[in-house]
């Protein structure tokens, strides 16, 4: 028992077959494995990169009053196109920046619309209030309306894409 | 750890014996022909793989089917792979399948007892054909369109019930959405359905019977 025992193992015809199909057999399982994967999680894991989407003129914001701009994106989920408008309101305190935020309400979704008399935003689902910047001042809202990244470029307005 | 575990199933399933009985069997001395049914049966496997794979994204309505085939194939990862895995598979299936049939049925290994063995071979056979028939539409694409405008018009030229055969296998006069679809459910469940249940039926009989020897000179 405790003495070295040297075992000189031989591989035999039955153990390299078994060996041999277990090689292969892992092999196979991994070609069939590996691409599985890759093809049912690719759609998750794909990023949204975001391209800049033209908004309009930067010439139609009123100075100091929000400005809605309406426009229609392209987007394809899977091996479908579909076409659908996203809305948002500019404002510029002094004609060279420019806030976008867009015109959903931060409490459950509603759109929110521009009440000049009253200067404020106002949502019509809950009576949320909103400021010109987009703060709340009344109603259930958690947060202030979402603001979209943007930028000008030779007078035309810029939102970046899935913000 | 392995083995007290293989123990502790063996008492609850005996599958040991199972295994011995599949993989243990005694077979005559025999040549590589005989490998041709295993071929198909690794085939029908990869067939069997990659389509539960591709119906994760293909729709078989004429509006989405071609273009989710062409998403399939240019957009998702390793797509191309999935999608010409079951392509190639097609074609291999029926030529191995062919193979095999003919290796049968020149050594003469379709005779006693191995008869209901050769049956379930040859409605096999038609099984195989059927399901590259119906998946021949699936891309929906013009080569799918007009193969199965002439494929399904061939059911029409039958005596008497042909033309209403045809209409039967249209799912009306023309090709439709109606035909698509059912062409679809017939490739995803009718036919593997019934695949399954005779490859059983196959395979428990080759084992059963045990497969024949290599016939010799004065056989």
């Amino acid at each position: 028992m405790g003495e070295t025992k040297k075992e000189v193992k031989k591989l035999n015809r039955s153990d390299f077959m078994k060996a041999t199909i277990a090689g292969i057999g892992g092999l196979i399982g991994v070609a069939y494995g590996l691409p599985a994967i890759a093809y049912v999680v690719g759609p998750a894991a794909r990023q949204e990169e975001g391209d800049w989407i033209q908004l309009g003129s930067v010439n139609k914001v009123e100075m100091n009053t929000p400005t809605l701009f309406k426009t229609v994106i392209e987007t394809q989920t899977g091996w479908i196109k579909t076409e659908s408008e996203i809305s948002a309101f500019v404002l510029t305190t002094n004609g060279q920046d420019y806030i976008v935020m867009s015109n959903v309400c931060t409490h459950l979704g509603c759109r929110v619309r521009w009440i000049e008399e009253q200067d404020g935003f106002f949502c019509p689902c809950h009576n949320a209030t909103f400021s010109r910047d987009g703060q709340v001042t009344g109603g259930p809202p958690p947060r202030p309306l979402d603001r979209l990244e943007s930028k000008v470029e030779g007078g035309i307005l810029y939102v970046k894409r899935g913000a | 750890m392995m083995a007290k575990f293989g123990n502790w199933m063996e008492d609850r399933f005996g599958w040991r014996d199972v295994w011995e009985a599949i993989f243990i069997r005694k077979i005559p001395h025999v040549n590589w022909l005989y490998t041709l049914g295993s071929a198909t049966l690794f085939v029908a496997v990869n067939q069997a793989i990659t389509g539960i794979l591709l119906t994760l994204y293909y729709v078989p309505t004429p509006d989405h089917a071609y273009d989710s085939v062409v998403y399939i194939t240019t957009q998702l990862p390793m797509g191309w792979f999935i999608r010409g895995m079951h392509h190639w598979g097609a074609s291999a299936m029926v030529i191995l399948t062919v193979a095999h049939l003919l290796r049968v049925f020149f050594y003469g290994a379709y005779k006693y007892p191995r008869e209901v063995t050769w049956m379930t071979g040859v409605i096999l056979f038609i099984v195989v054909i059927g399901f590259g028939f119906t998946g021949y539409l699936l891309p929906w694409d013009q080569r799918a369109y007009w193969a199965t405008t002439v494929g399904t018009r061939i059911i029409g030229v039958a005596p008497v019930v042909g033309e209403w055969m045809l209409r039967v296998a249209r799912g009306g006069s023309e090709l439709s959405a109606v035909t698509l679809a059912r062409f679809y459910g017939t490739h995803i469940w009718v036919l593997p359905a019934t695949l399954i249940l005779l490859v059983g039926i196959h395979l428990y009989l080759v084992i059963r019977n045990g497969i024949s020897a290599v016939p010799g000179k004065d056989e």
